[in-house]
């Protein structure tokens, strides 16, 4: 009896090592992946040429499918914290960010993407950065294993500006009244020829 | 002798400005509805104010400088150096106002930057801009393209015999019909069409790469801007590498090679003077050192070994060499490639290919190619006069349009315009130096601002020095206007100030 229990008892265990070996494998490859800044990997292309890294930062602009690939740009600069149409400070720089290449369903996790009106998906990517990438023609760019979406997108407020509203209408009282003094001149020298 | 300007000649060149700036107000009503169209209603108010400013100068210089002379040519100098300084300043409020610039200069150089079509930006924070911010920031390098005096010749100056004047201190010789006015409204008329079947081309090439229809549009309008006015503004700030599309490019380079071109040659072709391609000075100057620039980066790319197939020579090599002859300065890297990813040969190969610029007459800057033909010709000449007989009579000619003989006058001139930019880039570099930049970096961003070009080794930043952006517009202005209209504006000044000497004749 014993030895026909023993396999029995040996499945569940060794299907419960698996199991918990599996996101550890996982999380090795991820940990095995450096987390750099886009700053970091542009300005130190040649270390980092080939190497598989973990960049964090906001989905903006658009998502250019290509077939079953697609692109997105993602920026980790300062910007991508708090804008500057949220009120962010001035960090002294446009922006940095780098084209990730992408298969298509992971991107297609990515909802809301960055610009004027709206705060972008804050994702992370894990994939490999391309100094010279040969299959896209040279660009600097990273081929992604995987994208998670870490926090949802958002619409940015823009309150409407009052004081800029009162200088408009200050500088349209400002052009009647010079408007009138023209006509007045105009006038008077047309009455002297 | 400099004249003291009296207060007519005061007048007359505060309503030139005037109207100059009335024509900056009126190109602001573009952007201003593309803001209402994208219900972007903060950047809508920014546009009214600024129009309203524009409309109100305007106003006070028809009420305060009204006089019924015409201009002269001193007049023109004042009116086309002075009337871009102020354009810089009024062009600059909706800048200020979107809350992307950390001051007023920043903001200033931009304009300067966008007017004189050059592309280096202080902007933060690009990708989060809105529609209409970039709508003004790529239409003032199309208008700027253009000349913003050609602007106000076509609107504002009709009938005027002054408008020559203006239209020629703006660094444009070339007469394309025998009315100025006219002239100014054909350079329109080849602009606007270019800019519909470019747009197509480039929309095309979007939509092919995943662009949203919308989006798509409005960045192939942007992109066909910046391209054409030799401007190389882009609406995301990874500029032409955010599209990773070798069609777009392709698009690209060919707008901006069209767009470096002489006026008088588009024109020239136009009316069904064909073979003037092939004969054209600067055609052959402009395939002469984009050949040597292209065997120059081929060994430094060599030597660097990065880029290694046809493919990536010419989307990271030709495509910024090309980018930098024509003095666009769309790119396809990032900034700081160019020092550390491309070598020291390729990289000076983009800086010798800014430094030489475009046509003449053109949106773009640099010596240009005119100018490099009758100087490579009048060497030749002189080396044939001293190989030939005493008795013998040597003499060169270049064709633009007709055929032109080099005489002393023309050489005198030719060379004192080459030695003004070479003076501003050396100028620039060593400021940029005094400051702890790297040598080749410091000439790089100093050559490209200069030129009008924008590309960037990775200098010109908001953190720069002070001194340094106000040297950059400084460089851009004289750059564009190719120095006399600036001295002239200076000797204007110092006659002011001195506050004596021989009164202008009437």
């Amino acid at each position: 009896m014993r030895g026909t229990r023993r396999p029995h008892i040996a499945l569940p265990l060794i299907a419960a090592l698996v199991l918990a070996a599996f996101p550890t494998m996982f999380c090795g490859a991820a940990r095995a992946a450096e987390e750099v800044t886009t700053q970091e990997l542009v300005e130190n292309m040649e270390r980092y040429d080939g190497r598989e890294v973990t960049i964090t930062g906001e989905a903006v602009g658009d998502i250019m499918v290509r077939d079953d690939y697609a692109w997105i740009t993602v920026n980790d600069d300062a910007y991508s914290i708090k804008s500057i149409e949220e009120g962010g400070d001035f960090a002294g720089l446009s922006n940095y960010g780098i084209g990730v290449w992408a298969p298509r369903r992971e991107l297609e996790k990515i909802h809301v993407l960055g610009g004027y009106k709206n705060k972008g998906d804050w994702v992370r990517v894990t994939g490999t950065f391309n100094r010279a990438c040969h299959e896209h023609g040279g660009d600097t760019d990273i081929h992604a294993e995987s994208v998670v979406v870490l926090k949802a997108g958002y619409p940015i407020s823009h309150p409407f500006q009052y004081w800029k509203l009162l200088v408009v209408i200050i500088l349209a009282g400002i052009i009647v009244v010079l408007w009138v003094v023209r006509r007045k001149k105009i006038r008077r020298a047309l009455r002297k020829a | 002798m400099i004249l003291r300007p009296t207060r007519e000649d005061v007048k007359l060149i505060g309503r030139g400005i005037g109207r100059v700036i009335l024509g900056v107000g009126l190109i602001m009503a573009i952007p201003l509805v593309v803001s209402i169209l994208s219900t972007e209603w903060s950047t809508v108010l920014d546009f009214l104010v600024g129009i309203s400013a524009c409309v109100a100068f305007w106003l006070v210089m028809e009420i305060t400088c009204h006089v019924k002379r015409d201009l002269t040519w001193f007049h023109g100098l004042i009116v086309a150096s002075g009337g871009w300084l102020a354009a810089m300043l009024f062009g600059a409020v909706p800048h200020f106002l979107s809350g992307h610039f950390k001051s007023y200069l920043d903001s200033c150089f931009d304009l300067m930057s966008g007017y004189t079509t050059t592309g280096l930006f202080l902007l933060q924070d690009l990708d989060h801009a809105s529609h209409g911010l970039n709508m003004w920031r790529h239409l003032l390098t199309y208008a700027g393209g253009q000349g913003i005096i050609v602007i106000a010749l076509t609107f504002l100056f009709a009938g005027t015999a002054g408008a020559l004047k203006i239209y020629v201190s703006e660094g444009k010789e070339e007469k394309l019909l025998p009315n100025v006015v006219r002239t100014a409204r054909a350079i329109w008329m080849i602009s606007l069409t270019y800019l519909m079947v470019g747009s197509l081309f480039i929309w095309i090439s979007l939509l092919r790469e995943g662009m949203p229809v919308v989006r798509g549009l409005l960045h192939s309008v942007w992109l066909f801007m910046g391209a054409w006015s030799t401007g190389g503004f882009a609406p995301q700030s990874l500029n032409l590498l955010y599209y990773h599309s070798f069609w777009v490019e392709l698009v690209t380079l060919i707008v901006f090679v069209i767009g470096s071109f002489n006026f008088a040659l588009h024109y020239a072709v136009w009316t069904g003077n064909r073979r003037e391609i092939y004969r054209n000075i600067e055609v052959k100057s402009f395939t002469t050192t984009i050949l040597l620039g292209t065997v120059m980066l081929s060994i430094g790319f060599g030597k660097f070994g990065l880029f290694t197939n046809l493919g990536e020579f010419f989307r990271k090599g030709f495509y910024n060499l090309a980018s930098g002859h024509t003095t666009t300065g769309n790119s396809t890297v990032y900034s700081v490639s160019f020092y550390r990813e491309f070598g020291f040969i390729a990289m000076w190969a983009v800086i010798l290919a800014m430094a030489i610029g475009a046509s003449a007459c053109s949106t773009g800057g640099g010596f240009k190619g005119l100018r490099m033909g009758i100087i490579f010709k009048y060497l030749r000449g002189e080396v044939r006069r001293l190989a030939s007989p005493e008795s013998a009579v040597v003499s060169e000619k270049v064709h633009h349009i007709q055929d032109i003989w080099l005489d002393d006058p023309l050489v005198k001139g030719t060379m004192f315009i080459v030695i003004c930019y070479v003076v501003i880039y050396s100028l620039g570099a060593m400021l940029g130096i005094l400051y702890g930049y790297s040598p080749s970096v410091a000439f790089f961003d100093a050559v490209s601002a200069g030129s009008n070009t924008g590309l960037s080794a990775g200098l010109t930043s908001p953190l720069m020095p002070t001194l340094l952006k106000v040297y950059y517009i400084f460089e851009m202005w004289a750059g564009r206007l190719e120095f006399i209209s600036i001295i002239a504006l200076f000797s204007f000044g110092g006659a002011l100030l001195r506050g004596r000497g021989v009164r202008r004749k009437r």
